[in-house]
């Protein structure tokens, strides 16, 4: 997924990079399904990146919203690494799609821009009601919701049978309450390092690339915070930011996550788990079908690790409106998507955790391997709406950036846990200012 | 005559305009656009606000700026004459009466025809420290790993090794090409007079070359100033910024900050030195020629 970035490479080395800056591609569009009511009250039009499963499930719910409602929704699929060059070049432009598909920790650049429609007096009374306070609290900017959470997805352990078990570990925690703390995971993930081979690692951690963000989740797990409440003050410089710098740093030292799985490395965890060189990873449902499809060894999953409460990173994806589309029809839109029976059904398909209230508590089978859905609707479950809402800070791609600078630093560079600390208390503050 | 003139003018004109419109379309509006934009504050959306020269002075104080001008500089100072010399040796090793000459020829060439892109995957292969063929025969040799992609040093060997491997072919080509076009006669005469194979390659050779070296200088040069490709896929700029350069920062600036205002100075920096470089270069070298 991370690989195929050749427009963008090809436009930004064309002249030293000053052109390039100036000028982003637009890709061509990739109507796939033009509605067939003849009858259509009107036209959206849908940028998304997606795997095939996802896609499947967009074309099916737009399938039957076109049946429903006689609108015509065009999907334009693209990859992800164009997805928002070009919705940011599109935005520029003045003719940006009139709904698409964005990360929650991406929502906050364009609401806090301007860029988005306020849905608050279009979305049907008591909308709000039927998603989790969490979902809801990362699609809020300045108390208004700019977007519908569609699906999300947290990290648990995913973990390699036959490893573990070359290291006597034979169980795993099977329910929340049980989850490992943060003593027991390492624990545990020393004694693979004593029974593994040298070039084999205990776990690697998915915080590669934008995915710094799930970092978050040993913060959100030591009870800490990054942003106050009001999201304009940093708030990392506590018990608990120390905590959580001074325990993942430690992972590095001892051997734990192989050297080449720093937030900044082109090396993602989900390959290091597939191609054996770790014992356990930390990933979202969407690896389930990759994983089932892939690998050829005993695995399964377990619940992250718990210190003072159970935590777990807010990922997955909000649907936008820009400000240019019909708000009727974008809220219609919306709710049709966000229907129980449309949510389950993507969710399913795509091994992604839905954001609905009612299908968290009736909880859900994927596709591919169903009886691990529980542990991540459970793992899903740990998420506070206050740990959502920082993610959806305004400002949060200026904090990813200072997340990786600081943490690259901790844990690769020896920089010390207080000046860790300050860095990543003085670069977030900046970042919100 | 004056008829004749005017319809050669005519005709000049035709072939160039279509040239410079493309040319004033896609690269001059876009420079005085970035111009622009270097110096404001904004994230892309909207207008942005003036600040002058803010994002210049900015640069001076910014620590990944000077590290990844350090790395481009470096870059470019083990690139250059590297590719170069590399590109000479295969060129003259082809033009000799090597056996199986075409399919050397082929397979050094081969690596122009992929992207930047590709030849850093193919690179990662080579490089990965977990599956990567280097560290693995390194091993069965019972050799020390190396951190190709946790090193700083390893990492940015990485960097320089796979861009060769994807350049020392196009030199190798233009080489070549000058090489076949130099004069045999020299060659005998020096022959005659008793020179050996180095004293041919240093006094007949390498002079006859200049024109393709100054070409090959610049270019290389720019090229290697504006590298990006093999860096973002190959170690994306890490670690700890040991592979930084100035088209990777700027583009992790401008687009994956939306700091659009720095990320435009960056770019506009990057320009002036590309442009400085190309012009002392262009005077000595035209200094040469005047002086053969």
């Amino acid at each position: 997924m991370h690989l195929s970035r050749r427009r963008l490479l090809g436009t930004t080395s064309a002249l030293a990079g000053a052109a390039a800056l100036s000028s982003c591609g637009f890709t061509g569009s990739d109507d796939d399904s033009d509605g067939d009511g003849g009858t259509a009250s009107g036209t959206l039009t849908f940028t998304t990146w997606g795997t095939e499963s996802e896609l499947a499930g967009f074309r099916s719910a737009i399938e039957s919203f076109q049946k429903s409602s006689g609108a015509t929704v065009k999907l334009n699929a693209v990859p992800y690494e164009q997805m928002f060059t070009n919705i940011d070049a599109q935005i520029q432009a003045g003719n940006p799609p009139d709904v698409f598909r964005v990360p929650y920790y991406t929502f906050g650049a364009y609401a806090g821009a301007g860029q988005l429609l306020d849905l608050s007096s279009h979305l049907e009374s008591g909308f709000a009601d039927r998603f989790t306070p969490q979902a809801w609290a990362a699609v809020q900017n300045s108390g208004s919701p700019f977007g519908v959470p569609h699906h999300t997805d947290t990290s648990v352990i995913l973990y390699n049978q036959d490893l573990l078990s070359s290291a006597g570990i034979d169980a795993v925690p099977t329910t929340l309450d049980e989850a490992w703390t943060w003593q027991e995971f390492q624990q545990v993930a020393q004694q693979l390092r004593q029974a593994l081979p040298d070039d084999t690692y205990p776990f690697a951690y998915n915080w590669q690339g934008n995915g710094v963000t799930r970092w978050l989740s040993w913060l959100f797990e030591a009870d800490g915070r990054f942003l106050s409440d009001d999201l304009a003050t940093a708030a990392i410089d506590s018990d608990a930011g120390r905590a959580a710098v001074e325990f993942t740093q430690g992972f590095f030292p001892a051997g734990l996550v192989p050297p080449n799985s720093s937030v900044k490395s082109t090396t993602y965890a989900a390959d290091l788990w597939y191609g054996q060189t770790v014992a356990m990873t930390f990933g979202g449902a969407f690896l389930l079908p990759d994983t089932d499809a892939t690998v050829d060894f005993e695995w399964g999953a377990t619940f992250s690790p718990r210190d003072v409460r159970a935590g777990g990173d807010f990922g997955g994806n909000a649907l936008v409106a820009t400000k240019g589309a019909d708000p009727e029809l974008a809220a219609a839109f919306f709710a049709h998507v966000t229907d129980a029976e449309q949510m389950r059904d993507f969710c399913a398909g795509a091994s992604l955790l839905p954001t609905r209230a009612d299908l968290v508590e009736d909880g859900i089978d994927f596709d591919v391997r169903p009886d691990l859905s529980p542990v991540f609707v459970g793992q899903a479950s740990t998420v506070q709406a206050q740990d959502s809402g920082q993610v959806a800070s305004p400002s949060m791609s200026k904090i990813i950036a200072v997340l990786q600078d600081q943490l690259e630093a901790a844990f690769v560079g020896g920089q010390d846990v207080e000046t860790t600390i300050a860095g990543l208390s003085d670069g977030i503050q900046q970042a919100v200012a | 005559m004056r008829s004749s003139a005017r319809v050669e003018a005519r005709a000049a004109y035709g072939f160039v305009g279509p040239s410079v419109v493309l040319l004033g379309l896609f690269v001059f509006v876009p420079l005085a656009w970035a111009l622009l934009i270097s110096l404001q504050r904004t994230d892309g959306f909207g207008s942005g606000t003036f600040v002058g020269l803010d994002n210049y002075t900015r640069l001076l104080g910014d620590d990944r700026f000077w590290r990844s001008a350090g790395n481009t500089v470096l870059f470019t100072a083990l690139v250059t004459p590297l590719s170069m010399l590399g590109g000479l040796g295969a060129a003259l090793l082809l033009d000799s009466a090597l056996p199986a000459r075409p399919v050397f020829r082929s397979l050094l060439i081969l690596p122009m025809a992929v992207s930047g892109v590709a030849t850093a995957l193919i690179g990662l292969l080579f490089f990965d420290e977990n599956t990567g063929v280097l560290d693995s025969v390194l091993s069965s040799l019972h050799l020390p790993e190396a951190s190709w992609q946790s090193g700083s040093v390893p990492a940015f060997a990485s960097v320089v090794l796979v861009t060769l491997w994807w350049r020392v072919g196009f030199n190798m080509l233009i080489y070549l090409t000058a090489l076949q076009g130099v004069d045999p006669l020299l060659h005998e005469s020096a022959m005659l007079d008793g020179a050996s194979w180095w004293q041919r390659l240093r006094h007949v050779t390498v002079p006859a070359l200049r024109p393709a070296t100054f070409f090959l200088l610049v270019v290389n040069v720019i090229f290697s100033f504006q590298v990006f490709d093999v860096v973002f896929v190959l170690t994306g700029g890490g670690p700890r910024d040991a592979t930084s350069v100035l088209v990777t920062y700027a583009y992790d600036q401008g687009f994956a900050q939306r700091d659009q205002g720095y990320g435009a100075a960056l770019g506009m920096v990057l320009l002036v030195v590309t442009l400085a470089f190309t012009g002392v270069q262009w005077r000595l070298g035209r200094g040469r020629d005047a002086d053969q």
